[in-house]
């Protein structure tokens, strides 16, 4: 698959979208309202169920549970993010540090071992290469469900159950194909010609790498950080199997058992999602630039 | 790098090599460690009992396992509702992704913040994803059965849309479609807007309808890359678990159907049999799309 003339044809076609090159197509007035309509349709559908989980938050009890359902508040309460704070209801900070914790460790680590593994089989000349690079993406197609009856077993047998080393272990690897692949394409598109000019200056090859290739890789390691923060923040299968006590919940393990308790509380719900939401919804709108681009040559899992 | 410098006792293309090989290790022994590993174990387990206790070993049975899948009921549902699912989800985030990238090629105030935007269903998380729709669909006081329902009269409100038999599933399709045609929009894209204009031009002289344009030349430049997002949403939503798990438990895939086997009924060498099916017909479909779509 030529995922780097995506690449290519990404970059190139992100300068068009910033207004450099591109012509203009002179529509009719009509045209321009059908185009219009039809972009705000698409922007509706996308973006209500964000708008509405606000809203929803935001909503007294009482106005909640009635017809016909609040669009606009006509009063706004914090009264769900103070249950949701409020440590006697259900403990959402609790929650939220340690899915913070993991996702960081698995981030971080993920992307230290894979900077190292891409490089190695991007650049680097040795026999059985080709295989360790294809096998990166076979592996890339193993489900987490194929996995979660042997890693249960192996996980009880290591005593790790009820841990959030369990999450840590398996997150970790589950991310590093992600890592190595999108890494990987990544390397191969710096020329080649850079390095092989530092190392005629007499640089070693790892003073290139450290000197020269992770400096200008720079963009790609942070989107390659999110997206693998970003799967270890979502991961609800091996979380809802390894964890046992409240105590090490994650946050989509414990929001489900706020959710499945006796009353419904939608608005903590709405709260709660909402506050899950905005770690990576900000990461995301610092982070656009690389993200796009790093989900084009990457193709995340999702 | 071909040289003949000796420095030391190797040369330069042997300590390259060296390098390569240490530099991949530790990912090499950590996938063959969790996940070669626990894939092999996973193919010996579905042919074993597994028994409760984690202190006694398995007890081989050979294909006991796969000829009691074969005689379920249960799991012929299962694949069936996991290709259901699978093609309408994968099909409907393809399409959508495909008219998202069309609109987006016009030129218009505002596109890259509408692009971030329409790629939040893909960034948020799954678990306020599934609340945020299992609110609006909740049928007391959701509002998707109170503007279908009650306002539209589209059907009739006592359907509770996540729960009822026939609606589940496709409440589930629309769900995973909404989430994951942004996924399609951005590989579709960078490819719409790599298309030379003056194709278009060429063909506007010629006479080409609008339809004709689209069919020959946008449809016709995008086939590939249309094939390949097809295949990878195929792969990830035949597997998918927790998308369908959080939003109701009407909806039987063979990922769900493995996990409650395991989880639920505590047979885990049988669950490992119904991971393995599910494993080997995703092969399977991926070798024949790949030879017969894709032609490679």
């Amino acid at each position: 698959m030529s995922t780097k003339s995506t690449y290519r044809h990404t970059v190139d076609s992100f300068k068009n979208a910033l207004g450099l090159g591109e012509q203009t197509i002179e529509t009719s007035l009509f045209e321009r309202l059908v185009f219009y309509i039809a972009l705000g349709l698409s922007l509706f559908v996308t973006l209500f169920p964000f708008y509405y989980m606000t809203v929803a938050s935001l909503t007294p009890e009482a106005n909640l549970y009635s017809l016909p359902p609040t669009l606009l508040p006509d009063e706004i309460t914090l009264t769900h993010y103070r249950t949701v704070f409020g440590p006697e209801t259900f403990p959402f900070l609790t929650y939220f540090k340690n899915s913070f914790i993991v996702a960081t460790i698995t981030a971080g680590a993920s992307v230290l071992v894979a900077t190292f593994g891409a490089y190695s089989f991007a650049r680097l000349d040795y026999a059985g290469r080709g295989i360790f690079s294809r096998g990166v993406l076979m592996v890339y197609m193993f489900s987490g469900i194929l996995l979660v009856v042997p890693m249960f077993q192996v996980i009880v047998w290591l005593g790790f159950v009820d841990s959030l080393w369990s999450l840590f272990i398996t997150y970790l690897v589950q991310t590093l194909p992600v890592s190595l692949y999108m890494l990987g394409n990544y390397f191969r598109s710096i020329p080649e010609e850079i390095e092989e000019a530092a190392i005629m200056d007499g640089y070693s090859r790892l003073e290139v790498i450290f000197k020269i290739t992770l400096p200008l890789s720079a963009p790609a390691i942070v989107a390659v950080f999110f997206f693998t923060f970003m799967i270890a923040w979502n991961e609800y299968l091996f979380a809802s199997i390894f964890l046992e006590s409240q105590g090490v919940y994650t946050l989509p393990i414990g929001i489900e058992a706020l959710a499945s308790g006796f009353h419904q509380v939608w608005g903590e719900i709405m709260a709660a999602s909402l506050l899950t939401s905005v770690p990576l919804i900000v990461m995301f709108m610092y982070l656009e630039k690389f993200m796009v681009e790093g989900l084009t040559f990457g193709a995340v899992e999702g | 790098m071909v040289s003949l410098t000796r420095s030391g006792e190797r040369t330069l293309e042997e300590k390259e090599a060296l390098l390569g090989y240490a530099l991949i290790a530790p990912s090499l022994l950590l996938i063959a460690a969790v996940i070669l590993y626990p894939v092999l174990y996973n193919v010996y387990l579905s042919f074993t009992a597994v028994p409760l206790s984690p202190a006694e070993s398995p007890e081989w049975i050979g294909l006991q396992h796969y000829q009691d899948l074969a005689q379920s009921g249960e799991f012929w549902s299962a694949l069936r509702t996991t290709v259901v699912f699978t093609f309408f989800s994968t099909t409907l985030a393809t399409l959508g992704g495909l008219g998202a990238a069309l609109l987006f090629n016009r030129k218009f105030r505002g596109r890259r913040f509408a692009r971030g935007l329409v790629l939040l269903p893909y960034v948020a998380p799954l678990i306020s994803i599934a609340f945020v729709w299992r609110f609006m669909l909740d049928p007391l006081y959701g509002i998707i059965p109170y503007v279908g329902a009650d306002v539209l009269g589209l059907y009739g409100g006592d359907v509770d849309l996540l729960s009822n038999d026939r609606t589940a599933l496709w409440s589930v399709i629309f769900v995973d479609a909404w989430r994951y045609f942004p996924f399609a929009f951005l590989m579709l894209i960078a490819r719409v807007q790599a298309i030379p204009s003056d194709m278009y031009e060429a063909a506007k002289i010629d006479g080409a309808s609008r339809f004709a344009q689209f069919k020959d030349i946008t449809l016709a430049e995008l086939k590939y890359i249309l094939a390949t997002v097809f295949l990878l949403r195929w792969i990830w939503n035949f597997n998918k678990f927790a998308d369908i798990w959080l939003l109701t438990r009407q909806v039987d895939t063979l990922p769900i159907y493995a996990y409650k086997v395991a989880f639920a009924n505590y047979q885990h060498g049988q669950a490992a049999a119904v991971s393995m099916v599910l494993f080997l017909a995703l092969i399977g479909f991926v070798l024949v799309y790949v030879a017969w779509i894709l032609d490679w």
